[in-house]
């Protein structure tokens, strides 16, 4: 275990050290420092949960990593660690396909860890960004839990997106997710008294007869183990809510399939959480509710409640919240500069939006939309003659604004604009 | 036989494609020129409009100006008579600011019409009429027609540009000062108050050398 604390704790280090500026732009890292409370029926366990988050996006991958580590009465434990790919081809006619690679280690006291490899591919179709659905497919290969065989993942969900980032309300996307799980279990018919999996022991305890208990397998051939194919579906909703500088998920759902594949305790589950941005690097995380059993990883239903701080050495964009109210000041930075061949170059630093676009009278007022290039970080290249120049930008379709960090004056229409002076080349006269 | 006679010839072929090619580039360029940016105010509003962008040709003022405001109007979704008085208003400023700075470029002016717009009067502007040669007032407008927004006084920020403007201020100190009053406004100082401590901050210059404006000049970007 020694070699997993050093990964946790170098996780969390490295966390806290700044990035140059142009890797930290693509980089969305934050550390979760909380108490953690599990119950799985006997006493609650309480201990202090440390989990770092790191992800690191390209235009078209991702790639993350995140883990989490329990401290209890000075002993450190791995609770569980996964490593992400994700490649996602360009967007035609609103269609996109999404190609997903894991790979996780979970650790439970009584079944030591579990390993898993899971590949999935994805066809999502949006419209017009509020909304969109996908369906998809994959392949899970646990590893470490000798009675489970591969499974096959199939899943189909749609969402949608009420507001904006700029709204009084905030945004909010609600999802609904539908996944199915197909695998083998293999059970040996005589070894009842192992920690593994036997045809007798295995199947609920309702006190049926063993020979009941039986027909939920079917021996095979060599007689010294026995099969059963099984197959739950999981129906999910669940919604992410953005206002101001609060963030709120939440999440619940109902496991369908048998009494021997799915425990009553798995049935129903309701989890959700709040965020409470401080500032742009430091929350104060809390919430709880009941998780159902991960059957492929061997690790059963639990209830849990957290409560704790969250930070991120670098401000976080998608998926949280710009704490810089009111909106005017939604875009926190706004520089031009001269770029090659007689272009002036915008750039503009606002986070968790979707789009920027900028308009002036270089453009004859005709919207442009702004580049992305990182996490908040947003760029355009645009000619513009030497003089004066009257310029307006906005995030989301909201209202035009004057950027900050320019001189601004009222326009004729009962807005403001900001005043760009843009410097001649060397000999070159300002006409 | 019959076969062979109906085949076009590949000289008759490239005849054809290339026919067909040009009347579809001929079609693309038509229909680029018949979008006309005006086409969504209404008949009246526009017809009022291209006459005051006549007026402003005539008079050898920036009448892509007055295309301009239209323009931010169109795509701001305002009303095209509001539209119509804000254009007939920038051409009224043109004209003052012309009488004021004299023989100036089209940028210039269009910047002096800026800080007329935001609140300055013709007089003050009047200031910059005498200027060392080669030197614009680009930054000096800007930051005056910011500071004004602001909320300081007409009279103030014209004395505080005009001052440093005659003792010869760069384009730096001009943007060095409108930084510092920032700074000073976000920390919560009155932009009266601000204006006045980081004046009395900025070096002062020697004054340089004025030379007197050498006739009219033609302003070569005007339509």
């Amino acid at each position: 275990m020694n070699e997993q604390k050093v990964a946790i704790f170098t996780l969390c280090a490295a966390l806290l050290v700044p990035a140059p500026r142009e890797l930290a732009a693509q980089l969305v890292s934050k550390v979760e420092a909380s108490q953690y409370t599990v119950s799985e029926g006997g006493l609650p366990v309480t201990a202090l949960r440390f989990a770092p988050t790191v992800q690191f996006e390209l235009p078209h991958a991702t790639f993350s990593a995140r883990g989490s580590a329990f401290l209890s009465e000075q002993s450190l434990q791995l609770a569980d660690g996964i490593v992400s790919g994700t490649f996602t081809s360009p967007t035609v006619y609103g269609v996109h396909a999404e190609m997903i690679g894991n790979a996780s280690r979970a650790v439970d006291e009584r079944s030591l860890g579990t390993d898993q490899v899971d590949v999935q591919t994805r066809v999502h179709m949006n419209f017009r960004e509020h909304a969109g659905m996908w369906f998809g497919g994959g392949v899970a290969r646990p590893w470490r839990v000798g009675v489970v065989s591969s499974a096959d993942v199939t899943d189909a969900g749609a969402w949608t997106k009420f507001g904006s980032a700029t709204s009084s309300f905030g945004s909010a996307t609600i999802t609904a997710t539908f996944t199915n799980f197909s695998f083998t279990k293999v059970a040996s018919v005589h070894d009842s008294g192992s920690a593994s999996l036997s045809c007798a022991s295995s199947a609920p305890a309702t006190g049926a007869a063993d020979v009941t208990l039986r027909a939920y397998f079917s021996e095979s051939a060599t007689s010294s183990a026995c099969e059963r194919q099984s197959r739950f579906n999981d129906l999910e909703t669940s919604m992410h809510w953005e206002v101001g500088f609060i963030e709120v998920n939440a999440a619940t759902g109902y496991r369908f399939g048998d009494s021997y594949d799915v425990t009553p305790d798995s049935r129903r589950w309701t989890t959700a959480a709040a965020t409470i941005w401080l500032n742009d690097r430091i929350a104060i995380v809390g919430g709880g509710g009941r998780q159902p059993a991960l059957p492929l990883r061997g690790l059963p239903a639990r209830s849990y409640g957290m409560a704790g701080l969250e930070f991120a050495p670098w401000p976080i964009s998608k998926g949280a919240v710009p704490v810089s109210l009111p909106h005017s000041v939604l875009v926190k930075s706004f520089e031009h500069k001269q770029a090659p061949a007689g272009l002036q170059k915008i750039i503009i630093h606002v986070g968790g939006v979707e789009s920027v676009e900028v308009m002036g009278d270089f453009s004859d007022w005709s919207p442009l939309v702004v580049a992305r290039k990182g996490r908040d970080l947003w760029e355009l290249s645009i000619p513009m003659s030497p003089g004066s120049h009257q310029i307006n930008v906005r995030v989301d379709g909201g209202q035009w604004m004057a950027p900050p960090g320019i001189p601004v004056m009222h326009d004729s229409f009962g807005g403001d604009v900001g005043l760009l002076v843009v410097r001649p080349v060397a000999g070159e006269p300002i006409r | 036989m019959i076969s062979h006679s109906s085949r076009p010839s590949p000289r008759r072929l490239a005849a054809i494609v290339l026919g067909a090619a040009m009347v579809l580039l001929r079609g693309g360029s038509l229909t680029a020129q018949d979008v006309d940016p005006l086409s969504k105010l209404d008949p009246s509003s526009k017809f009022t409009v291209q006459l005051l962008i006549d007026s402003a040709e005539t008079a050898k003022l920036p009448a892509s100006a007055l295309m301009s405001k239209a323009l931010e109007g169109i795509y701001k979704k305002i009303d095209s008579r509001k539209i119509v008085e804000v254009v007939r208003k920038e051409l009224a400023l043109l004209r003052e600011a012309r009488q004021a700075l004299g023989p100036v470029s089209d940028e210039e002016l269009k910047a002096g019409a800026d800080v007329l717009w935001a609140g300055g009067k013709p007089q003050q502007l009047a200031a910059f009429r005498i200027r060392q040669k080669g030197r614009n007032d680009l930054e000096a407008f800007v930051v005056w027609a910011d500071l004004i927004t602001r909320g300081v006084s007409s009279e103030d920020a014209s004395s505080a540009i005009t001052k440093l403007w005659q003792d010869g201020a760069d384009d730096a100190t001009f943007h060095s000062l409108w930084s510092a009053i920032q700074t000073d406004i976000s920390s919560g100082l009155n932009p009266g108050a601000a204006l006045q401590n980081r004046i009395r901050e900025t070096p002062g210059r020697v004054p340089p050398k004025i030379t007197p404006p050498e006739g009219p000049q033609e302003n070569t970007s005007s339509r």
